[in-house]
């Protein structure tokens, strides 16, 4: 479904990606990791246009987002990303956080809109906080609310960059939980973490990075029990 | 000590009827300078460099010289190459109205600039489109920072308004003139034209203290 192709970001002089090569089939779920400045949110950002590639081709089912006059917003309507600072609307009640691009976007009606924001918010029991304002939520109902809101657009894809590391610890399982159980219900996801356990349960396949540079793929058995690299034994030294 | 208030009573019907003339140019002036200020904000946050550039010098002519220059000028200086007699009204609002727009634009801009970069990229991940992302996401939160602002230039413009007895143009400011020279007695009609400034202004400062707190009561 996402094939990428020696994918380079630079930032000025500054080259945060460095040849990416690889690629993401339906229903798979990768996890990227590696330590901070490694260039994984970057890498993220690239798949949905957040950041424009410098240099190589990104496909979305077939579509090159690098190629110019690509309808960019047709492809992210097709990839929900769920942020590391949850960024929900503010100034609307979480019912229009979700509705709001359906409605906008996509030819919904209010009322089919407003049924599958209700559905959403049950299956991330958050059914209660409908009509609440994000501000009065807690760190772990936001990111919920977040997820919901990024799969009311029905996407096939979903990004999440580092979706627990702004929460407060007692709250990063609730947000794990609903990851995990769209994960089950056969989502394609890309997710950025720090969260080993996390990754090792749910990840079919691990992506190293480090420098910019994709270091090591491997199945999470593997990776976690015989890293090949050298650099992903030390980072595993060091975070497990 | 020389003060005889009871003198200026009959002169005050002719100054409060300045505070409709002042009110009604201002007035105007606000109007058109936040239209055209909006424009150029929107100008200035855009990604062409060109057009941000001529902005840019815009704001900085208007923010750069005095204001009774720029009145001056329109009313005095410009009719010399146009050949176009512009009355002290026209001159007026069109000064006011465009000198207010270079101070609103970058009120607006800056109050866009102050909304957290994650907003614009959760709309724009959801796959929003500009216009919309703009005006239903982005605008709603910038005008939390933007009106307090706004209300402090609407402030500024009533006050600094009575640059335009300078031109001859008969509001609060120029009437006192008149009366003052009318009578002789300038202390009783400053007084009187200066405690009407300060009421409107007053007004005004609630006006923006009470929006202000509405404002808050969102968060």
């Amino acid at each position: 479904m996402i094939k990428v192709e020696n994918l380079h970001k630079s930032f000025g002089d500054i080259e945060v990606l460095q040849n990416i090569n690889t690629s993401i089939e339906k229903g798979e779920v990768v996890a990227i990791i590696g330590p901070s400045g490694s260039g994984k949110s970057t890498f993220l950002r690239c798949i949905n246009v957040l950041e424009s590639p410098t240099a190589g081709h990104i496909w979305v089912d077939g579509e090159d987002l690098t190629e110019p006059g690509v309808n960019i917003l047709n492809i992210r309507q097709k990839i929900g990303m769920v942020f590391q600072h949850f960024h929900l609307f503010p100034h609307m009640k979480v019912l229009d956080n979700l509705t709001y691009a359906p409605l906008t976007v996509k030819d919904v009606s209010k009322l089919e809109a407003e049924t599958h924001a209700h559905e959403l918010l049950s299956s991330v029991g958050l059914s209660d906080k409908i009509d609440a304002y994000p501000n009065s939520l807690s760190g772990g109902q936001k990111q919920r609310v977040a997820i919901a809101r990024a799969l009311a657009m029905e996407p096939e894809l979903m990004l999440f960059d580092e979706p627990t590391s702004a929460l407060d610890p007692e709250m990063v399982k609730e947000v794990l939980d609903v990851i995990k159980s769209l994960a089950k219900s056969g989502m394609t996801m890309a997710v950025v973490t720090h969260e080993m356990g996390f990754a090792r349960e749910v990840a079919d396949r691990i992506i190293f990075m480090d420098y910019g540079k994709i270091v090591e793929e491997a199945k999470p058995e593997e990776f976690f029990s015989s890293a090949k690299t050298d650099r992903a034994r030390d980072f595993l030294e060091k975070v497990l | 000590m020389n003060l005889d208030f009871s003198q200026i009573v009959p002169y005050i019907p002719f100054m409060l009827e300045g505070i409709w003339v002042t009110l009604g140019f201002v007035i105007i002036a606000i109007v058109i300078g936040f239209f055209i200020g909006s424009f150029i904000a929107l100008v200035k946050i855009s990604h062409i460099k060109v057009l941000r550039w001529i902005a840019d010098f815009y704001t900085s002519v208007f923010r750069g010289t005095p204001l009774i220059l720029q009145l001056m000028f329109v009313y005095y200086a410009v009719p010399q190459v146009l050949g176009y007699d512009i009355s002290p009204f026209l001159s007026a609002i069109l000064t006011f109205g465009l000198n207010s727009s270079a101070y609103v634009s970058e009120i607006i801009r800056a109050g866009i600039e102050a909304v957290d970069k994650g907003q614009r990229e959760a709309a724009m991940a959801l796959g929003i489109p500009y216009r919309p992302m703009m005006i239903k996401i982005i605008l709603p939160q910038a005008m939390k920072n933007i009106l307090p602002a706004l209300m402090n230039e609407f402030i500024t413009l009533t006050k600094e308004s009575a640059i335009v007895s300078v031109i001859n143009y008969l509001d609060l400011m120029r009437r006192a003139q008149v009366v003052g020279a009318e009578l002789y007695r300038n202390f009783e009609a400053y007084i009187f034209v200066g405690a009407i400034y300060y009421v409107m202004v007053m007004m005004l400062t609630v006006l923006g203290k009470l929006l202000e707190r509405r404002l808050k009561k969102s968060d």
